[in-house]
């Protein structure tokens, strides 16, 4: 059974300050110099937004950086020294992120640890403890409750903000959440109150959306790889990325060389996505994924159907993100209710 | 150390199979990785020059063959002209095994039929030796292999080595034109030589790389055979980073080349979507 504890809004901003003043490096939603809301590093508690603002980018950045060095070399004539890069990171606590976005690195985890364990996103993930926090919705764009999900999901948390009487409720949901709960005793309450259930933003603001069937959708996608859908929807879609880029669980990556002068230089992997022409391309010249509408077919497919049939659930939570970042208006929470839609159909 | 860090390795010795394609001996500098590294007849790896990056291949030697392992690659791009810019005895990287093999195991007690095209034997050759290096373990080795033109067949002093072998069946070809005044051999595409060949499919298995359009047309020449789809052996080459499942590029509907893959049966490419 795990602990759930109280805290009030005083009690966070001495939690932050603990955190901080131990040397915990602490994330939350935070106003960047341009005025939007996005995950990133606080010193102070009155930095972090506690609005219904989305933050404009996931959590991915922080364990998966869009450009991050993987060792570093130097030359002398023939020989080559190798100089590695650390695994291990410092403490850091990530503090009310949406639910949608911790779920994101969950997803990820499954990734990257399958048979070959991602030593770089794993110590990262192992330094990290995720709060979330109970979320209102934000938009028409939203749609976790579609993909399985809702504003109050604990899926990849360790500890859950709910609103409770005079502050929040927090809820334990690891063994790292309980830690978490343990060590900063001093500034969590007991409680019996019962968390209060978030405003469902996701029904309003969604039109209704509805949960959808992911073995249905997953079984209507293997059916229809090849189907006059895909060209229709990728007509619009300009093949930038920006979904992919701001997408909580694509993870997509380059590995390329800098080389700094002659005789030195550093290894990177940077962020990529399968949306672009050149991605597939085979060094004949060949490109297995020719057109737009290949290449969006696969972003669906690897989220719906090829995730699924690896591990189980779907590669996606429902932030809608992709949605308003596209300069194009492709709209996947759109798209997945079509899909949903012709799968239930295709039950019946 | 992690997971994208390679290897380094000593470039042993270099062959020129053709005027483009190129072999290299390479061996482990770590004492402790030259003597436990081990991998099975049609993996591959990630290999590296420092500044110019990753390419990735089958590794073309034989896992019989312990100390070193051997790559074979056409310069094309930017990481494979700067490994053809390096000398004996210049360091690179390797990353690997990666990738399921040959199921050598099941392929004991049958006749195996190989079959290549162009530089689509550096693959097949890692299976050969493999099998010739437990010959009498196999029945009957046919080795089919062609190329566009003679100054374009790899492995020459191993083609003339087998060819001398009583125990294999080596039938070579080059396209109609690409024979040179003192060819000896077939003139005719990789597809009519196998059906002038004619193995037999009872109790064989077939192993098919080569450019798509050979195999395209190679496989239904199998089939008229007799060889089901379920022993016939092909690999796949979809571009790669990590190798490993993680970076997501070499999908092909549910299947990641790099792990389920890159040796497929001509059953399960006929259940895939033609992405590759």
């Amino acid at each position: 059974m795990m602990t759930t504890k109280s805290i009030s809004r005083d009690g966070l901003a001495s939690l932050v300050a603990d955190l901080v003043g131990g040397g915990t490096e602490v994330i939350a939603p935070s106003r960047a110099p341009d005025g939007e809301v996005e995950y990133r590093r606080v010193l102070r508690f009155d930095e972090i937004v506690w609005s219904d603002e989305m933050p404009r980018s996931s959590l991915k950045e922080f364990f998966l950086p869009p450009s991050e060095p993987l060792f570093s070399w130097r030359q002398t004539r023939s020989d080559v020294t190798i100089e590695p890069v650390p695994t291990r990171f410092g403490p850091r606590v990530v503090l009310g992120a949406r639910p949608c976005d911790v779920a994101g690195v969950a997803a990820v985890d499954a990734v990257m640890g399958w048979d070959y364990r991602d030593e770089l996103w794993f110590g990262r993930r192992e330094a990290t403890t995720l709060v979330s926090s109970a979320c209102g919705g934000v938009d028409g764009s939203c749609f976790c409750r579609m993909v399985g999900l809702s504003p109050e999901s604990e899926k990849g948390a360790d500890l859950v903000l709910f609103p409770g009487d005079g502050g929040h409720l927090a809820k334990a949901v690891t063994e790292k959440g309980e830690s978490f709960l343990s060590a900063h005793a001093a500034r969590f309450g007991e409680t019996t109150d019962e968390a209060k259930p978030v405003a469902d933003a996701n029904a309003g603001l969604g039109g209704g959306v509805a949960p959808a069937d992911p073995a249905a959708i997953r079984a209507w996608l293997s059916e229809h790889f090849e189907d006059p859908m895909w060209e229709s929807i990728a007509l619009r879609c300009h093949g930038c990325g920006a979904c992919a880029a701001v997408c909580p669980s694509c993870h997509c990556f380059d590995i390329v060389d800098e080389p700094e002068g002659l005789l030195e230089g550093t290894r990177r992997r940077n962020w990529d996505t399968c949306q672009t022409a050149r991605f597939t391309v085979h060094a004949s010249g060949h490109n297995p994924r020719a057109d737009q509408s290949a290449r969006f077919r696969q972003r669906v497919m690897h989220k719906f159907s090829i995730y699924p049939a690896k591990f189980g659930e779907v590669l996606c939570t429902g932030c809608g993100r992709c949605a308003r970042a596209c300069p194009a208006g492709m709209d996947l929470p759109e798209i997945v209710s079509k899909i949903a839609a012709l799968a239930a159909e295709a039950v019946r | 150390m992690n997971l994208y860090q390679p290897h380094l390795v000593r470039i042993e010795a270099i062959t020129d199979e053709t005027a483009d394609t190129r072999t290299l001996k390479l061996g482990f500098l770590d004492p402790d990785v030259a003597s436990t590294f081990d991998f099975r007849a049609g993996q591959f790896g990630e290999y590296s020059v420092f500044g110019a990056g990753e390419c990735t291949f089958c590794i073309a030697s034989s896992p019989t063959r312990k100390g070193s392992i051997e790559c074979t690659f056409k310069s094309v791009g930017k990481a494979t002209n700067a490994m053809r810019g390096l000398n004996e005895g210049d360091t690179m990287g390797f990353r690997g095994p990666y990738g399921n093999h040959f199921p050598l195991d099941r392929m004991e007690d049958s006749d195996v039929v190989f079959i290549a095209g162009g530089i689509g034997l550096a693959p097949v050759r890692c299976v050969i030796w493999n099998t010739l290096d437990l010959r009498d373990r196999f029945r009957d080795v046919t080795i089919i292999y062609g190329a566009r033109s003679v100054s374009d067949l790899v492995y020459a002093r191993e083609l003339e080595e087998w060819g001398a072998r009583p125990d294999v069946r080596l039938w070579r070809t080059v396209d109609p034109g690409g024979e040179s005044a003192d060819w000896k051999h077939e003139i005719g595409f990789v597809p009519a030589i196998v059906e002038k060949a004619a193995p037999k499919a009872d109790r064989a298995y077939a192993v098919v790389c080569g450019p798509p359009i050979m195999i395209k047309y190679t496989l239904p020449v199998l089939e008229r055979l007799g060889f089901p789809p379920e022993r016939i052996f092909t690999t796949l080459e979809n571009r790669m980073k990590c190798g490993c499942g993680k970076c997501g590029r070499c999908n092909i509907g549910p299947v990641y080349v790099c792990k389920d893959g890159p040796v497929f049966t001509a059953a399960e490419l006929a259940g895939l979507p033609g992405e590759y």
